[in-house]
């Protein structure tokens, strides 16, 4: 049976141990993806999923449907985990580079899930492609970095203007190439 | 505060990078300005769709199982659970399987047994499993949520693999559930599960490689069916 995600939201606000394992198999691999993304260390991202989840899982879902879907919430949530850790980490080393190596086991998975996040994955690939370097640059090292705006505008050695106005122009640009696949409409101010 | 300068921190909050200083000028903006909100949300949608551009990277099967146990862990340590729940529940489920494990499961079948003699029309059943060498029960309790596997008659395995216990539904794939622990002294192996039984259709152990495998491979040590008759 699919669940749609505010099935998983009401069956998590119920402490249903159903809907936190739906929750991950929905969107667990990408929760690893970003969490390895930002640390370089697979022990270090499964920890940071696994917390993540268990955070929802005892807190219940404090997911509020006008905030943002369910995939960018628990995004949000393993994103700040992990960038607390590689903050918190004293010898970290940023690596921007793709992680390569072993293969990983695929785990047992929502196979809607998998087909929606392909179809969204290409289309954001291709919005990414289209923004000019730096933009792109200053979004990647603010969410997946860490980097505080001063810290961005001293790597890339610009005002910090600049850095709030790259963020500001390159999620404007976003929302209008990816208007189709948003949950929450875009509207003008 | 204009709604464009709040569209610059919105946007600068959805990639996580807000100043304190500025987030209490953000939400003291937000509490009154209902079209700011829903740009929130968007700002914060946007963001979200960041990490799907990312070369997909599974997790290993092992992290989906141990969230899987803490949560059913936590779920069974409700103080409102029998005692002998209770007690079932504080089996390890590591593989290192402890004198005091043992001793938990020998007591959790005595009382399956004793329960299933008493003619409880919803206490504890026991089913029958076995293998070429190996023969054993699954011992699950009145409310199907719980099962104790034991099972004698195992080769010992090297570090690098481990027996998987997989719960089979009637339609769809096996689902691994957790490892069967070495008894004591060659005492039984034993698995501790949680979950809905009655979702399963059948029981199967496999030897895998140690943290489990995505699917069973062709090794099958032992099956039984989880049914009553």
């Amino acid at each position: 049976m699919h669940l749609s995600d505010d099935d998983i939201v009401r069956s998590i606000s119920a402490h249903s141990p159903e809907g936190i394992e739906a929750l991950y198999d929905r969107y667990g691999g990408l929760a690893h993806t970003v969490a390895l993304r930002i640390l370089s260390d697979r022990g270090a991202a499964e920890d940071v999923v696994q917390e993540s989840f268990l955070a929802v899982w005892r807190r219940g879902s404090t997911f509020q449907a006008g905030r943002g879907s369910l995939r960018s919430w628990i995004c949000t949530i393993v994103r700040n985990r992990a960038i607390d850790r590689l903050r918190g980490d004293r010898h970290r080393t940023r690596l921007d580079t793709p992680i390569e190596g072993e293969s990983i086991e695929p785990a047992t998975s929502d196979p809607w899930a998998a087909v929606a996040l392909e179809l969204s994955g290409e289309e954001v690939r291709k919005a990414l492609a289209e923004l000019p370097i730096e933009q792109r640059q200053t979004i990647e090292l603010a969410y997946y970095g860490g980097y505080s705006q001063s810290e961005i505008a001293t790597v890339m050695e610009v005002p910090l203007g600049t850095v709030k106005g790259r963020v500001r122009i390159a999620l404007d640009k976003l929302r209008a190439s990816l208007a189709d696949r948003m949950e929450t409409p875009w509207q003008t101010q | 505060m204009s709604h464009d300068e709040v569209a610059d921190l919105l946007a600068l909050e959805a990639v996580g990078v807000l100043e304190p200083s500025e987030r209490e000028a953000m939400e003291r903006h937000l509490a009154t300005c209902e079209p700011c909100r829903v740009a929130a949300a968007q700002y914060v949608d946007v963001a979200g769709m960041l990490p799907t551009a990312l070369e997909l990277v599974p997790p290993p099967a092992r992290l989906r199982r141990n969230l899987m146990a803490q949560v059913y862990a936590e779920t069974n340590a409700s103080p409102a659970l029998p005692w002998y729940r209770r007690l079932v529940n504080a089996i390890p489920t590591g593989r290192a399987f402890t004198l005091v494990g043992a001793a938990a499961v020998v007591v959790a079948i005595v009382l399956g047994i004793w329960g299933a003699g008493r003619g409880a029309q919803q206490g504890p059943v026991a089913y029958m499993v076995s293998g070429t060498t190996a023969t054993g029960t699954l011992d699950v309790n009145s409310s199907g949520t719980q099962g104790v596997l034991t099972v004698t008659g195992l080769a010992p395995l090297p570090a690098t693999e481990a027996y998987e216990v997989w719960l089979i539904p009637p339609h769809g794939s096996p689902k691994g559930v957790t490892f069967l622990s070495p008894g004591v002294d060659g005492g039984p192996w034993t698995a501790v599960m949680s979950g809905n039984m009655s979702l399963y259709k059948s029981i199967a152990a496999t030897v895998e490689p140690a943290g489990g495998s995505p699917v069973p491979s062709n090794t099958e040590v032992l099956s039984g069916q989880l049914s009553e008759s």
